[in-house]
């Protein structure tokens, strides 16, 4: 047995105006989960607390609640001294009970066809990923989208493309899948990160519905103009300005000795919109002995047509980028934007290795910056985050140049999954989110290593968003002025 | 489907509902024949949880036995389930069984399940424990939770009236002594009267009132308690299957259920010293030896000195390809990884766990009780299973049997006499006294469950069962203190625990003989199952025994 001290919030409508927390020292037995500390609570201290429960092997959904601010089942989570429970982000009826029914009866029933047969194996496989959800609605309290839009939540669209998969339903799913919010959702991911049953819901539902409703002509116009531009000129972003493929050799030889090599992968946004980002990434690698290749027959890499199901023409530049790389033997291929990164990791086969800018520098490791002096905070890319798995090295890199760094909550900014393009006021109403949370860690200075966070963020908060290439440019730049004012 | 929430009239009760038929649970007995009795109009369903989170069906892991291929047939499943119940099954309600088993899993297929099929377009299969053809049906191993998402959705297509949250508390009878509703508590402890022609009990089963159980937060036995508290007789109480393999790590999840298909796929059993042991209890059928003899076997291997150190033995299944893991079993891997142990490269460690009561209401194959106006079906009932059930047999005993209750109580007459208020009365008063009491429900719900499992648990004697239910009664006897409305129903609850855990013990104080998942330590005469002059025990308030029968030398 140990003794741990947790945090539970209590809310009794009848009684309270809002929600408090209420502290508990509890004993509980090695490798308790959140629910046996909720027991003890409920027989030790206070028999009133209401709580649900009940299969106690995470096969129900009913014991859903967030801990330390995540959405966890009580009956899987380990139970941790110090933690924090709360109820999900849905309405409380007491304590720790939410309501679910609401959104519960937005999942879509099956309509069986009357003639409706066994589906062929292929059919059964293609469905079971989507079957395994328990409506325990994590994915409903974390989603960001549900927070400024109607969207009926990941869950629910979930069960559409189920639907959809399946030849026995004869119900409309599409234009279902429209009005639950289909065009609402910025592929963020945080759904599939606090999903116990790893649901991939944007991957294998949101995309796929995004791709049937293509093949209906429902997607909506603006992304079916950045369509149009990809398949015309190659890139998803009109050419205003010297791209950085013009303004760069083939090969950018270091400064010093050559300690690595990588081919660079620009992507649209650092190419069209924000080349000189990407000119100051090449200066940081030329300064830390990094050779780089910039294949200059390179294209999009299709994320912007992933991501919003028109697919019919991205093999084609798959095959360009791969064979851009390939015929040059690069054996690494760097990305700076993660949109572009998580693409080439999670939808291409590639046969070069892909690495985020960050895991390139980290594990080379980098010549130090004079810190810059300035209070910093980072904003973790979706795409880079969840899409890459990658968290840490930005924040190492990130602390080696400035003389502060403060995190702040993560959490979708609304530029991705075509929300930027397609729902501008979706985008805008989750970057003001972002703004407020930059606000709130009292920042000079927001740091992120996406494109497209740095160019949304930009325009909803007036701090300076900085990519962290030029941050780290600023740095040796700054240092470099240092030497000779003391030479 | 209509959802109801908190009610809003008050009277001597808060809500008064009335319905020709009346379902209480949400399982995949009650759902189903909720989804029956729809046909005949004016259902009300009582879910204690939310419909679909409660009950075991969700839970259910491993499949639903059904005839589907020419090589196998009805006959051989009606043998194998016979013989897996060490013959005390009732052959009219296994012919029920095996005969509609196809049926209904048809019926499953065609509103939407998504079990796993073979490369040539057939419900697929796979082996399991006593069987002597693979006729297990899957949906990998959340086969249970499938069937509930399917029945639900078919459920939602009728015009059933569901009340979730609601727990149904005892029966209320007409004039004539036919039940006629119950009365429930909702989520917030306020009192709802249910009217009806005919009422269906599918409340599942109760082995929360062992320490070590497979059985969800919900079974803790209220339907056998409410029946009995109503005069029903119930059959077989004794017959209380722990499954051979239960977690044992980490000790607030020990008896968490870890699946028969773990052995179905190839898992095989080792002893502490690594010796594959079932060789000594049935080399013939191994692992996959009826759940009695595998459950036994562990136990002796614990008891005497040849487990782990936290008392299990190990199911291993790292022989097998990393991928079938994967696929056959991903809410086992999902699990155990959730513990930090990862089935592809370590072994499990097991021991027993009670699973599953084969006894319960007596009925006749039209699912009908003892007494007029309550039917029943599901796990609830007794007969089906015998001494011991067959894994795969329940899922399918859910939907058989659950269709059967809903078209007999859909066609069952309306209700001619008034309903009894002094019954209602008794039931508030009841209530009421709660908030006088003073005992702690949850300090009774922890003793009860290890008297049960210390002294009622796989291997029995007449000394410490008399123990046991001196003790179990003393317990029930106690003053439940509720600290608020919301608190009645866990008094309800732990209440229903104390009656059914003192007809297990009364039922198993009736059986002299060993028989299926009935171990008495001290037999006082041997018997062969086939031929065993013993029949059913019964027990209702009126009377408590065990029937005798002509077996043909």
């Amino acid at each position: 047995m140990k003794e741990i001290t947790i945090r539970v919030s209590r809310y009794d409508p009848a009684a309270d105006a809002e929600p408090h927390f209420e502290e508990y020292t509890v004993r509980v037995n090695e490798g308790a989960r959140v629910l046996h500390a909720l027991h003890a609570v409920r027989d030790e201290h206070d028999s009133t607390l209401a709580y649900r429960y009940c299969c106690g092997s995470g096969q129900c959904g009913s014991c859903a609640v967030r801990v330390d601010g995540k959405p966890v089942l009580a009956c899987m989570e380990e139970a941790r001294d110090g933690m924090t429970v709360e109820p999900l982000d849905l309405p409380v009826l007491k304590d720790l009970m939410v309501d679910l029914e609401p959104v519960i009866a937005k999942i879509a029933r099956i309509c069986p066809a009357p003639d409706a047969a066994l589906p062929a194996r292929e059919e059964i496989e293609a469905i079971k990923p989507l079957r395994d959800c328990i409506e325990c609605l994590c994915c409903v309290s974390a989603c960001p989208a549900l927070q400024v839009t109607d969207f009926a939540g990941p869950t629910v669209l979930r069960q559409e493309m189920r639907l959809a998969l399946d030849p026995r339903d004869s119900g409309d799913r599409i234009t279902d899948a429209i009005e639950k919010g289909l065009f609402y959702c910025t592929t963020c991911k945080r759904c599939t990160e606090v999903c116990p049953k790893d649901i991939d819901v944007p991957g294998k539902a949101i995309e796929k519905l995004r791709e049937l409703a293509n093949r209906r002509g429902l997607t909506l116009p603006r992304h079916q103009e950045v369509a149009r531009l990809v398949q015309e000129t190659g890139r998803s972003v009109e050419r205003t300005q010297p791209t950085f493929l013009e303004q760069v050799p083939e090969v950018i030889e270091p400064d010093g000795p050559v300690r690595g090599e990588v081919g660079f992968f620009v992507g649209c946004m650092f190419n069209g919109r924000v080349p000189q980002t990407a000119l100051d990434a090449m200066e940081v690698m030329k300064r830390n002995g990094i050779r780089v290749i910039v294949p200059h027959d390179q294209v999009c890499c299709g994320s912007p047509l992933i991501r919003t199901g028109q697919t019919s023409f991205v093999d084609d530049l798959k095959r360009k980028n791969i064979e851009a790389f390939a015929r040059r033997g690069i054996k690494t291929v760097m990305t700076i934007c993660a949109g572009c990164g998580a693409t080439l990791k999670n939808d291409y086969e590639t046969p070069f290795e892909v690495k985020d800018v960050t895991e390139i520098l980290t594990e080379y490791g980098i010549e130090p910056p004079s810190k810059l002096d300035v209070r910093a905070t980072y904003h973790d890319p979706c795409h880079l985050l969840r899409g890459q798995g990658i968290s840490e090295q930005p924040r190492e890199l990130l602390r080696l140049g400035v003389k502060e760094f403060v995190e702040m909550p993560s959490q979708c900014c609304g530029a991705g999954g075509g929300v930027r393009s397609g729902v501008p006021e979706e985008a805008k109403a989750l970057g003001a989110k972002r703004d407020e949370c930059v606000k709130a860690t009292g920042a000079d200075v927001v740091v992120t290593v996406c494109p497209f966070c740095e160019f949304h963020i930009a325009d909803c908060t007036d701090v300076p968003v900085k990519n962290l290439t030029t941050i780290l440019l600023e740095g040796y730049r700054k240092k470099d002025a240092e030497r000779q004012g003391s030479a | 489907m209509v959802l109801y929430n908190a009610p809003t009239n008050k009277m001597l009760v808060d809500e008064i509902v009335d319905a020709h038929v009346l379902v209480i649970g949400s399982g995949g007995a009650g759902v189903r024949a909720a989804v029956e009795a729809s046909r005949y109009g004016g259902v009300v369903l009582v879910s204690k949880t939310i419909a679909g989170k409660g009950g075991c069906t969700t839970m259910a892991e491993g499949g639903y036995n059904a005839v589907l291929r020419e090589e196998d047939s009805v006959r051989v499943h009606r043998d194998d389930t016979l013989k897996g119940g060490a013959y005390l099954n009732d052959p009219a309600l296994v012919d029920a069984l095996v005969r509609e088993a196809p049926e209904r899993m048809a019926d499953l297929v065609r509103w939407g399940a998504v079990f796993d099929v073979t490369e040539d377009r057939q419900v697929a299969q796979r082996p399991f424990g006593g069987q002597r053809f693979p006729r297990t049906c899957y949906a990998g191993d959340r086969t249970g939770h499938e069937m509930i998402m399917t029945l639900l959705d078919r459920l939602d297509a009728t015009d059933t009236h569901l009340y979730q949250e609601v727990s149904v508390v005892d029966f209320v009878k007409d004039e004539n002594g036919a039940v006629a509703g119950a009365v429930a508590l909702d989520r917030d402890g306020d009192v709802v009267l249910f009217r009806s022609d005919a009422t269906v009990l599918a409340t599942g089963g109760g082995t929360q009132a062992y320490d070590i159980s497979t059985n969800s937060a919900a079974g803790t036995g209220d339907g056998f308690a409410m029946a009995y508290r109503a005069g029903a007789e119930l059959i077989d109480m004794e017959m209380v299957q722990f499954h051979p393999t239960g977690a044992v790590y980490p000790y607030d999840a020990r008896g968490r259920l870890v699946t028969e298909a773990v052995r179905g796929e190839g898992g095989i059993l080792l002893n502490a010293r690594r010796e594959r042991f079932m060789e000594r209890y049935d080399p013939e059928r191994m692992e996959l030896s009826t759940r009695d003899v595998v459950a036994r076997a562990i136990a002796t291997e614990v008891l005497e000195g040849r487990g782990t150190s936290r008392g299990g033995v190990y199911l291993d299944v790292t022989h097998l390809p990393a991928e079938r893991i994967e696929a056959r079993l991903p809410v086992m891997l999902e699990q155990f990884l959730a513990f930090g142990v990862d089935i592809r490269r370590e072994p499990m460690e097991v021991a027993p766990t009670a699973h599953h009561i084969m006894g319960g209401v007596r009925i006749t194959p039209e699912c009908r009780t003892t007494i007029p106006g309550l039917f029943a079906c599901g796990e609830v009932t007794g007969g089906v299973h015998g001494a011991n059930r067959l894994g795969g047999n329940a899922l399918a005993d859910t939907q058989v049997f659950g269709k059967r209750a809903g078209e007999f109580a859909g066609k069952a007459p309306a209700r001619s006499g008034r309903v009894d208020p002094a019954g209602v009365d008794e039931v508030t008063r009841m209530l009421d006294g709660f908030f006088e009491g003073a005992i702690s429900p949850a300090d009774v719900r922890k003793d009860l469950k290890l008297t049960m499992w210390n002294q009622a648990g796989i291997f029995r004697s007449a000394p410490d069962l008399r123990t046991a239910l001196g003790h179990v009664r003393r317990l029930a006897d106690k003053r439940l203190c509720a600290a608020s409305t919301a608190n009645l129903l866990e008094c309800c609850t732990i209440r229903n625990m104390c009656t059914t855990a003192s007809l297990i013990v009364r039922c198993a104080l009736l059986r002299p003989e060993n028989r299926g998942a009935h171990v008495r330590l001290d037999a006082e005469v041997v018997t062969d199952p086939a031929t065993s002059p013993f029949s059913h025990t019964y027990v209702s308030l009126a009377r408590e025994g065990i029937e005798r029968r002509e077996v043909a030398a």
